[in-house]
């Protein structure tokens, strides 16, 4: 992955979503041990003081553990939470931009949904 | 404290190069100096360096006044593109008499790092071009390892690629050797993500001076329609303004808590979005509102 400085979410929140997707697709089970603030800065070049926010954030959501001088580890229901968390922010985050694109557009609330119902289709179409 | 300045100022040729600025560098931490030309970026430095002597205020550094100190002198290195060095001896000669006055210098680094940038070890220093100048004057400053490394303006005529060599250079050895590094720079967006701190520099004084993560969220800028846009904001601090279009408009200014605002944007139709720290400190150090446009704005 690289960091994208244009990018408008900050670094450390951009490092908290990779970490986030290493333990969705499984990369790294639970109560297995996260990348250190050291590692993670050498790997992305960054400070690893923002390195270590990224961590703290998903400390501070229980994805992850500390483990006094051993460092942190995955929590066991992490995936759970983050999938919990992303439903209820950015998945409702995505959706009102997309309410609010469909009203500037006069867009009937069928249509909308049609639309929406048709994209799901035709993604199930691809994947099968 | 590494780094502590009370009220300094330094008048220097006729002019208040640095004004009033107090300021403290914490142990083991990255801090960006930024500023526009002219912000007097360098002679703060020089007087941390113990170069200049302060006109007025107080400069420590490790607790003691850098001016004409061995002490400090000897744990500093102060890397600029006027590093100067005898003209006859040759790179590798240049290297280790730097050995001798640097006691944490690390030879075998320096070598590699010669070797990397296709630096020739019997090449004399003023036969190098300006790019390969500031690379040798960078690969002493880093093979120092000095507790406190000052760089002015390091990456001055270095091409993109040495560029961002360098910028992987600083951080895997501060990783492994932990200490106190300042960088200037006017190039903020390149720096950023090595940095722990930033300190913003204005006609010589201190702009902001605060972790470089809460930069983003300094100020926050909105878009839509003039009207909607400018009654949102009446009561903040406008930092940038630019209209566009019919009745486009972009305003960024300074967040503060702005959270019933954010509900009440997207009511009206107004897109809220983050700045980047490059623009932000563009944006701070603009002399005029709205930047250049003023000068070709019609009466």
């Amino acid at each position: 992955m690289f960091l994208d400085n244009d990018n408008l979410k900050p670094i450390y929140v951009q490092i908290a979503e990779w970490l986030e997707n290493e333990i969705l697709s499984g990369n790294i089970g639970h109560d297995e041990k996260i990348y250190s603030q050291y590692q993670l800065a050498e790997m992305f070049n960054i400070n690893p003081a923002t390195a270590a926010k990224g961590l703290n954030i998903l400390a501070g959501e229980n994805i992850l553990y500390k483990k006094r001088g051993l460092g942190m580890f995955v929590s066991s229901d992490a995936r759970e939470l983050i999938r919990e968390k992303r439903k209820s922010q950015t998945l409702k985050t995505l959706i009102v931009d997309l309410v609010n694109e469909a009203k500037r557009l006069e867009l009937e609330d069928e249509e909308l949904l049609n639309m929406v119902s048709n994209v799901i289709k035709e993604c199930r179409r691809s994947e099968s | 404290m590494i780094i502590q300045c009370d009220n300094v100022s330094k008048f220097y040729k006729g002019c208040h190069a640095v004004e009033n600025i107090s300021f403290s560098i914490e142990e083991n931490s990255i801090t960006g100096l930024i500023g526009r030309n002219g912000a007097g970026k360098t002679t703060l430095l020089k007087m941390i360096g113990g170069f200049f002597k302060p006109t007025s205020g107080e400069v420590r550094v490790f607790n003691e006044n850098p001016f004409n100190n061995l002490n400090v002198s000897s744990n500093t290195i102060f890397v600029d593109e006027n590093m100067c060095f005898p003209k006859n001896l040759a790179l590798i000669e240049i290297l280790n008499c730097a050995k001798s006055f640097y006691p944490n210098f690390n030879e075998s680094m320096s070598k590699k790092l010669l070797e990397y940038f296709s630096l020739t070890e019997s090449k004399k220093h003023r036969e190098l071009s300006k790019g390969m100048k500031s690379t040798f004057n960078m690969i002493i400053g880093i093979s120092s390892q000095c507790p406190l490394t000052i760089m002015d303006e390091p990456t001055t005529g270095m091409d993109a690629a040495a560029r961002k060599d360098f910028y992987k250079i600083i951080l895997k050895d501060y990783i492994a050797n932990p200490r106190t590094i300042i960088l200037s720079s006017h190039l903020l967006n390149e720096v950023e993500d090595i940095l722990e701190h930033i300190l913003l520099m204005k006609n010589g004084t201190k702009c902001l001076h605060m972790p470089l993560i809460e930069l983003k969220e300094h100020a926050i800028g909105f878009s839509g329609r003039e009207e909607s846009v400018t009654t949102l904001i009446k009561d903040r601090k406008i930092l940038y303004k630019e209209s566009f279009g019919k009745d486009s408009f972009y305003a960024v200014v300074e967040t503060g808590d702005f959270q019933g605002e954010a509900a009440a944007a997207k009511n009206l139709g107004i897109d809220v979005k983050t700045v980047s720290s490059n623009d932000l400190c563009i944006y701070l150090t603009s002399p005029k509102e709205g930047g250049i446009n003023y000068v070709f704005d019609k009466e």
